[in-house]
């Protein structure tokens, strides 16, 4: 557990705190008026100025030597800012952690604020075009998304009770979708995503350019050698290129420093033989978030 | 460092005039590394930001584009370019007869 769970997460995992959903955080910043400017130009946020420079071609400076870090560092500052939300044209304090299953069901059904709902995806939809309802959103955010008429999913049911919201989420995790969750903005979570990369927005910039636009998970993936056939069905499960079929060994082997810890690799295995461990048993990698 | 110019002709494509690129969006799925973006124009944000026309795709992610051209080949209006970024030429310099 890192400092931030220490800071935010009243003795658990700061997703799990379930004053991070509440009413009052929405009252104190005012974030309906905020979400709702925020949401209505969502797309265009990525193109706006930010300190007077545009962002688009910006991957070619974050490629760069020195320059290439300093400007990374300022983008994870902007990603991580605690202030309070001023200025809803900037992804400020918009940070999230990838969450397994089990963790996601915690969420849905112990933490998240009432009304719960179903939105078109808008990463999906800046990268591909295409509309795919696979966020779930909770409390404020569900008044804000029936207004936006085009984050409404077409079908004619998108408000969801607790157990449809878990049975939703099941099936995008089973299809290999990354589960995430996510302040938007600090310090309120209204978002639980199921991520694709490279359509992800958040998790673009982390895989390929190393800026914590988003946490890994709380867990890391471990194999039962015993139970293992050996069949390699998780390796094309694996968004991150974590898992490798290893001929010699006749069994996957994991690269514990590219895992995120999203469990999704375990959908795939019909002997249970892949489980989540917690990132703090690993000696080398307890702490790296 | 290798650099890529990609350039959309928002005369043929978005913007209010011809394609509407949510109608359209080949260039956006046929991209393996989805280097394009959709959004609506910041301009549209003053005006009217639910203006259905002034939407557009830009190439916002140039750097992971590895250079297969698909998105020039499968464009309805030829609007996309892709281009290897070339350093401006030296200047000649100045012959002796001058």
């Amino acid at each position: 557990m890192c400092d931030y769970c220490m800071e935010h997460g009243a003795g658990g995992k700061w997703y799990l705190n379930a004053t991070h959903y509440s009413e009052e955080i929405v009252e104190k910043y005012n974030l309906r008026e905020f979400l709702l400017e925020q949401y209505a130009s969502f797309e265009q946020m990525a193109v706006r100025k930010v300190g007077g420079f545009s962002p688009v071609g910006m991957d070619y400076t974050f490629r760069m030597p020195i320059i290439g870090r300093v400007v990374k560092m300022l983008a994870e500052r902007m990603l991580h800012s605690q202030k309070p939300p001023v200025n809803p044209f900037r992804p400020d304090g918009h940070i999230g952690q990838v969450v397994p299953l089990e963790d996601a069901e915690a969420i849905l059904m112990h933490c998240a604020a009432e009304p719960i709902i179903e939105k078109n995806c808008m990463c999906r939809y800046m990268s591909r075009g295409v509309k795919e309802a696979c966020c779930i959103n909770f409390g404020v955010m569900s008044e804000i998304i029936d207004k936006l008429p085009r984050f409404v999913p077409e079908k004619e049911k998108y408000h969801l009770t607790r157990d449809e919201a878990v049975a939703r989420f099941r099936e995008h995790n089973a299809k290999g979708y990354i589960g995430t969750i996510w302040f938007g903005p600090f310090p309120y979570i209204n978002n639980l995503c199921s991520c694709e990369t490279p359509e992800c927005a958040g998790i673009r910039p982390r895989v390929d350019f190393g800026i914590k636009s988003i946490y890994k998970a709380e867990y890391l993936l471990g194999l039962n050698e015993t139970a293992c056939h050996g069949c390699g069905a998780c390796v094309a499960m694996c968004s991150f290129g974590a898992l490798r079929m290893e001929a010699a060994l006749g069994r996957p082997v994991i690269d514990a420093d590219r895992c995120y810890g999203c469990g999704v690799c375990r959908h795939a295995c019909s002997t249970g033989a892949l489980f989540l461990v917690p990132r703090d048993r690993h000696p080398a990698l307890a702490g790296k978030y | 460092m290798r650099r890529t110019r990609i350039t959309v002709d928002y005369e043929l494509c978005g913007d209010g005039v011809g394609v509407d690129p949510r109608a359209c969006g080949r260039c956006l799925r046929t991209c393996e590394p989805a280097v394009f973006l959709l959004h609506q124009t910041i301009g549209a944000l003053e005006e009217d930001p639910f203006d259905p026309t002034r939407w557009r795709v830009t190439p916002f992610w140039p750097s992971l584009c590895d250079r297969c051209r698909q998105c020039v080949s499968v464009c309805p209006r030829g609007a996309i370019e892709v281009r290897p970024k070339v350093r401006q030429q030296p200047r000649p310099a100045v012959s002796a007869d001058a």
